[in-house]
């Protein structure tokens, strides 16, 4: 197919700087009149001290997909309100700095990319013809990064306390998809049910929902002790 | 053998369980209180076989644990594990992927 129905049925065009097959190197002047440099330093502190980030990174290195910040990250300008994004293709987590201007906000859209590399490493994914797949990924991604935090729906004007969790968990699931590929909403909707049960429990590698920092740091300290803990059960 | 996790971790997940903050947490996502009690259960095993090595605290302990495991692991997948890790994980950027269509 050609390039540019492809942009589109998989979400490149919210991405214009992934040219498929073209990596550019940045200019002076692209480094100068943009949020990049302050989207690395972002980056980094997220890297070091997030514990969300830190587990998952962790977790890939295990699995044989250490994470190494020049290959596998990229600050780019994007379209609209995205965020971030992970491309399979390149293996690569897509940073929006022209969104993201704050590191909480950083660390979230990290953690919540970490988890589509990690599901990426550990489980043959098939992201751009399953739609169960794309599904579950998502559902993890927005259940596990602290996406639907109390606060942060608050801050969307999303008012919801008993099981919101969850419900969060699907809107947001289901936006994600909605955003980059070309379905209706019933059968988007349709997808995130049937397997919303599984992947809303899948909690790998965090070992529960981390709601904040303490829950994400003992996360953390389980994983560090892991060998101990499975020799010994 | 030795008890799984070290006893104070047992002791912290408990206050952590209780916490107001965790009851909130747990509220919200899952519309109940949370139950901690397990958490003291399994501190004061790990203390007993800590201290005097009994194995009826050493079995419930394990059997705790191995219980948390299976809860952890309660749904069918819907995607295949990997043995191994993607092939191009660590391919260089520039390096052009043969064209499939």
């Amino acid at each position: 197919m050609d390039q540019s129905k492809q942009e589109e049925e998989y979400g490149y065009n919210l991405f214009p700087e992934r040219n498929t097959g073209n990596n550019k190197g940045k200019s002076i002047a692209q480094s100068l009149f943009t949020f990049n440099h302050k989207c690395q330093v972002m980056l980094q502190f997220a890297m070091e001290t997030s514990p969300y980030a830190k587990l998952l990174l962790s977790a890939m290195k295990s699995s044989g997909c250490k994470v190494l910040k020049e290959r596998h990250f990229s600050c780019e300008d994007c379209d609209g309100t995205v965020s971030g994004g992970f491309d399979a293709e390149s293996s690569q987590i897509v940073l929006c700095q022209n969104n993201i201007h704050q590191q909480s906000h950083m660390n979230r859209v990290v953690t919540h990319e970490l988890i589509h590399a990690f599901d990426h490493c550990r489980a043959h994914v098939d992201w751009f013809n399953n739609f169960r797949h794309l599904a579950c990924s998502e559902i993890r991604a927005a259940n596990l990064s602290g996406d639907c935090s109390f606060s942060n729906e608050v801050s969307r004007f999303n008012f919801g306390l008993k099981q919101h969790h969850q419900e969060c968990v699907r809107g947001r699931a289901l936006r994600s998809i909605l955003a980059v590929r070309k379905i209706s909403r019933e059968e988007a909707e349709k997808i995130v049910d049937e397997v919303f049960h599984t992947c809303f429990n899948d909690h790998e590698p965090f070992g529960r929902i981390p709601h904040g920092k303490k829950d994400a740091g003992f996360a953390y300290r389980d994983y560090e002790n892991r060998d101990r803990y499975y020799a010994n059960l | 053998a030795i008890p799984p996790r070290a006893c104070d971790d047992y002791w912290s997940e408990f206050r952590h369980c209780k916490s107001l903050r965790n009851c909130f947490h747990n509220y919200y996502t899952y519309g109940t209180s949370p139950s901690c009690k397990q958490w003291k259960e399994d501190y004061h095993n790990c203390k007993e076989w800590e201290k005097h090595r009994g194995a009826e605290a050493k079995d419930a302990l394990q059997k705790s644990e191995r219980n948390r495991v299976a809860e952890q692991r309660n749904f069918t997948p819907v995607w295949e594990l990997r043995r191994d890790p993607p092939r191009d994980w660590h391919m260089p950027l520039n390096q052009e992927k043969p064209q499939d269509s």
